[in-house]
């Protein structure tokens, strides 16, 4: 990759998740349709968890030099609705990229070249890849938030499919959640030399081959060998027991023997407590650590390795023990590698299989990891190339260092088979292999196995310093001798004080950052008043909410607490929810419609900012009275147009205190009245509708009352009726009494009984009045077209009005079979009150 | 995410024991300090002109204490009268809420009483409520007197301080004493930081789990 190419990647995979990653890239992408020298799209190919998905990025500069330069365009997923082809321009050095998902298209201008070939290789691989495989796209829905509001409605499809779950809250916070801890950890090791200082603790570290014998002998004259108690000890045994049961069933008495023997033989003046013990067949490692620190000991882990026989079982291989003592890690490994002085290579191969296969489930997980790790056990490595002869005089001459040079451990480390980066400290000591029991002579059996250093003590890691390294001569058990060695090692430790500072003056910085990575917007008004709402009239005002923060912030009006919607039902809020980068701004707009009786509109919006604060907008106005949301109890009161209708005399009239002054309604009278007169013989009277304007001229006169003529054509007047009986405050047929109008409706008889028992005077002549006016449509059905059926579905909705607006109508049907009884049969006086 | 911590680990002060997470909610008539109050213990700022809060503002900050971390999310409400309604949305599941008053001005003392009532009876029973009398620095200007603060504190279980957010005084002191009497105990841990900048809606009846705390 061209390394422009690779500084552009490293910045667009910092735009993702660490798990999401960037397969490939397409720079210098233009848009078809868009300005000519657009070229700034970043075509970006990410995986996660085996599902791809296309980001088109838009980049703020010709180079982008950070991941911030860069927003999302759009996020389209490799599923089965994703499609693409290239398209040549004749004479081009450009092909047309065209990308379909869904019914949305894409077109790209790219150059073509080896940058082309490659990514759209990808896409290829990566769409099979989608194809084969059971994918999850949950993890692109964080992205739809952080889109520009017009590319989201297009990609808005993709919440369509079935296994698009939608956890966007919970995704984006719990993120957040794991980055602010992670950083905090992150933030406090990159400071720790701040409050951490080094102190040296003495390690003493000892091995031994017990060869399947039991303990019993003392272990002072090894383990309390120094003058002042170490800090820590760890001690590594192998073969405590040779049996095929500690073989097979991996479980044996001599560890709880081998371990209390331990405990005795450790340094009498001072007290310890047991770390941990990890053991695998006969190879046993116990780190015990000094009371005083004891608390200080964290994290402890261990684990085993076998690389016996068919290269898994436990008669080979390692055991190991990790900690943090304060804030240093450690790790010590007690290994028995395979035996025979031919086999060194498999013993470089058991050392290498430990290494690979040791695993502690925490961070850090591997050998490698820790700070220090002392290495110790039986590595079996032999001398080579010298008799037994040979060996026994040079030993003879005491001449060791001339004997190491044929030590195998010291050929292969040197050659870098084994044991790469390890120390080892000067051997003055002989070789601890082999012994006759219970003596200090080297084998004398008929086997005359040549002297060797087996047991061995090796470390890695800074500030260890080695103070002593030596074999145990005293213990005669085993054909193995005990080998020690003690270390001063620095160990890193918090100094509280100092520690709580930082730790405090980082979580100050991380609220800094946190509070100023707050979605910030503001709104251009917290108050919006309309004057004089008038019914049906709807008005409208903008607000403005600009986004002021760093971050896209993402804005939804919410309902308030046991408030079921966001707003009043005379209020619609475009849009109501949306997202807005920083710098942009977006129109929200409030529409009032009046359809109910208000004195006051007043509502309190609240404009909340996901992640962050809320804002109060207020929303009042004050109302105009209208006849088409009164009752028709109040109307039938009044005696002028609602609007010059004095406070008192109307106020009564709504309580029904004043006298009722008319039979009908007097605007129901005049609608009725003027349609009579000029609407009998109009086609297609109700069907069609009239210009707003005009039912606005009827209204107001209507609520005003005029000396002109009623304006607006006979439709208009005939659609102001339907309004009105749509409107007012009960329908004709009250709500409670629907149910059995419907269940009556069946018979003419049981209808007229209901509307003389059931009804009170003004809604019954109302319906009478609205029916006879019917019954005169009907008679002109030759030249208005309407048929008594059709005329008592339309008005039988209208007159047994359902409760809830808007919704689909209930009992339409029985509706219009009780209006019909009152279409076809005559409408006695008797019907009428007096 | 809860608890790291093996069977063998023992704290050594390296992790600092666990963070804590609650809510806060500061209530109180308009015009009494309470943006004043949260952009000091904040930002460590004084603006002589601090605008008229019309919604909640959002904003956290973190206290160390000697063994845990309290990070604090705080809703700093509007003071007017015509919002009030609006305030159970934010002391609802609050764990802490400090009650705001201005020592030069009787009436919003008396509001800070009708406050506390409404919380005594419908946030969560076992919130931490502190009432600030705020505007010390004015004390040549005093309405109210410490003594009758105090004595109301006491009979109702708050804690009291008098502040000032234009000179700082016990601003600090008043979140670390709310910080402190803060139940921190295992039940409370939970998951920190989801609930960043979140307001109990529909789906969550009644207070939170009185902490929020994670190591």
């Amino acid at each position: 990759m061209l390394s422009i190419q690779q500084d552009v990647y490293n910045i667009v995979q910092a735009k993702f998740l660490a798990a999401e990653i960037v397969k490939s890239i397409h720079l210098n992408v233009s848009v078809v349709d868009g300005p000519l020298e657009n070229n700034n799209r970043i075509l970006t190919l990410v995986e996660y968890n085996k599902s791809f998905a296309l980001f088109v990025l838009v980049s703020s500069r010709v180079q982008p030099i950070s991941f911030s330069d860069l927003s999302i365009e759009s996020v389209i997923p490799l599923d089965q609705n994703f499609s693409f082809e290239t398209e040549p321009v004749r004479g081009q050095n450009y092909v047309i990229l065209i990308i379909r998902y869904k019914q949305n298209r894409y077109e790209f201008k790219i150059e073509i070249g080896k940058e082309s070939c490659n990514f759209a290789a990808e896409i290829i691989h990566a769409k099979e890849v989608s194809l084969n495989s059971s994918t999850n796209f949950t993890w692109l829905e964080k992205y739809f938030g952080t889109m520009n509001q017009t590319n989201k409605n297009s990609n808005s499809s993709i919440n369509d499919q079935n296994d698009f779950v939608i956890i966007r809250d919970g995704m984006a916070q719990g993120q957040a959640s794991i980055n602010r801890e992670s950083m905090l950890k992150y933030q406090l090791k990159l400071r720790e030399p701040e409050f951490t200082q080094k102190q040296e603790f003495t390690i003493f570290v000892g091995t031994w081959n017990v060869n399947g014998q039991p303990p019993t002998a003392s272990l002072k004259s090894w383990l309390s060998c120094v003058e002042t108690p170490p800090d820590l000890y760890a001690i590594g045994f192998q073969e405590i027991d040779l049996s095929k049961e500690a073989f097979i069933f991996n479980d044996t008495p001599r560890e709880a023997e081998w371990q209390k023997s331990v405990m005795d033989g450790i340094h009498p003046n001072a007290k310890y407590r047991l770390v941990a013990l990890s053991r695998l067949v006969g190879m046993q490692l116990a780190v015990i650590v000094n009371n005083q620190h004891y608390q200080y000991v964290k994290n402890v882990s261990m684990d085993t390795v076998g690389t016996g026989l068919l290269g898994k079982m436990g008669n080979k291989g390692g055991v190991a023990v990790r900690l943090e003592l304060h804030n240093t890690s450690l790790c010590f490994v007690n290994c028995h590698l395979a035996a025979h002085v031919d086999e060194f290579e498999r013993r470089n191969q058991d050392y290498k299989d430990i290494n690979a296969r040791m695993n502690f489930r925490r961070n850090p997980q591997a050998i490698k990891d820790h700070e220090q790790v002392y290495w110790l056990g039986d590595l079996n490595y032999r001398i080579t190339d010298l008799t037994n002869l040979q060996v026994k005089t040079l030993l003879q001459r005491n001449e060791v260092t001339t004997l190491l040079r044929s030590d195998q451990l010291n050929q292969q480390r040197e050659r870098g088979n084994v044991l790469l980066d390890y120390v080892e400290g000067d051997i003055a000591f002989h070789p601890t292999y082999k012994f006759d029991l219970n003596s200090d002579i080297y084998d004398t059996s008929e086997k005359a196995r040549p002297p060797a250093w087996t047991d061995r003590i090796l470390w890695r890691g800074k500030g260890i310093h080695q103070v002593h390294y030596k074999s145990h001569m005293e213990l005669k058990i085993s054909d193995h001798k005990p080998v020690s060695a003690l270390f001063k090692s620095e160990i890193s430790v918090v100094d509280q004080n100092r520690y709580r500072r930082v730790h405090e003056d980082l979580l100050k910085k991380m609220d800094k950052h946190e509070n100023e990575f707050l979605p910030q917007v503001t709104v251009d008004q917290n108050e919006v008043v309309f004057n004089s709402v008038k019914f049906r009239e709807p008005q409208s005002r903008e607000i403005i909410i600009a986004n002021t923060g760093v971050v896209p912030a993402d804005f939804e009006f919410i309902n308030k607490l046991n408030e079921s919607t966001y707003c009043k039902d005379w209020l619609r809020i475009v849009p109501y929810c949306g997202s807005i980068n920083p710098g942009e701004k977006c129109d929200v707009r409030l529409e009032v419609n009046l359809e109910t009786d208000l004195d006051n509109i007043d509502d309190i919006l609240i404009l909340h900012l996901k992640g962050g604060k809320d804002m109060f907008i207020t929303v009042s106005g004050s109302c105009q009275k209208s006849c088409f949301t009164q009752s028709l109890s109040t109307l039938v009161r009044i005696q002028v147009p609602i609007m010059h209708s004095k406070k008192e005399d109307f106020n009564s009239a709504r309580n029904n205190q004043s006298p009722i002054l008319y039979s009908v309604p007097r605007e129901l009278w005049l609608l009725v009245d003027h349609l009579y007169r000029h609407g009998l013989k109009t086609r297609d009277l109700f069907e069609s509708s009239a210009l707003h304007e005009e039912l606005i001229r009827i209204r107001d006169w209507l609520d005003y009352g005029s000396q002109d003529p009623l304006p607006g054509t006979p439709q208009a007047v005939a659609e102001t009726l339907v309004l009105l009986l749509s409107y007012i405050k009960e329908p004709v047929i009250p709500f409670e009494l629907q149910d059995v109008c419907i269940a009556a409706a069946s018979n003419f008889q049981n209808c007229r009984q209901l509307l003389i028992q059931k009804l009170n005077d003004i809604h019954r002549t109302t319906f009478i009045y609205i029916c006879m006016f019917l019954q005169e449509l009907v008679k002109h059905s030759n030249d208005n077209g309407y048929e008594p059926k059709t005329l008592a579905s339309l008005f039988g909705d209208i007159l047994l009005r359902d409760q809830i607006r808007n919704a689909k109508p209930q009992a339409s049907r029985g509706k219009a079979n009780f209006v019909y009884n009152f279409l076809v049969n005559d409408l006695s006086s008797s019907l009428i009150p007096k | 995410m809860a608890n790291r911590t093996g069977t063998a680990q023992r704290p050594n002060g390296q992790t600092q024991g666990k963070i804590c997470q609650f809510k806060l909610v500061l209530l109180g008539e308009s015009a009494v300090g309470k943006s004043s109050l949260v952009l000091r213990f904040v930002k460590g700022q004084f603006h002589e002109y601090q605008e008229s809060t019309i919604g909640a503002a959002f904003l956290t900050q973190t206290i160390c204490l000697d063994d845990t971390t309290v990070k604090f999310e705080i809703w700093d409400t509007a003071g007017q009268e015509r919002y009030h309604s609006l305030a159970p949305m934010y002391y609802r599941g609050a764990q802490a809420a400090i009650v705001v008053y201005d020592i030069t001005n009787q009436d919003t003392f008396g509001r800070a009483k009708t406050w506390v009532k409404e919380l005594q009876r419908q946030a969560s029973p076992t919130i931490v409520i502190a009432l600030a009398g705020n505007k010390q620095d004015l004390a040549n200007k005093r309405m109210v007197e410490y003594e009758e603060a105090q004595t109301y504190a006491d009979e109702n279980g708050l804690l009291f301080m008098e502040t000032s957010a234009k000179t700082a005084m016990n601003v600090n002191d008043i979140f670390l004493a709310i910080a402190k009497k803060l139940p921190k105990n295992e039940q409370n841990t939970g998951q920190a930081g989801n609930a960043q900048g979140r307001r109990l809606t529909e789906g969550d009846t009644g207070p939170r789990a009185a902490g929020n705390c994670c190591k």
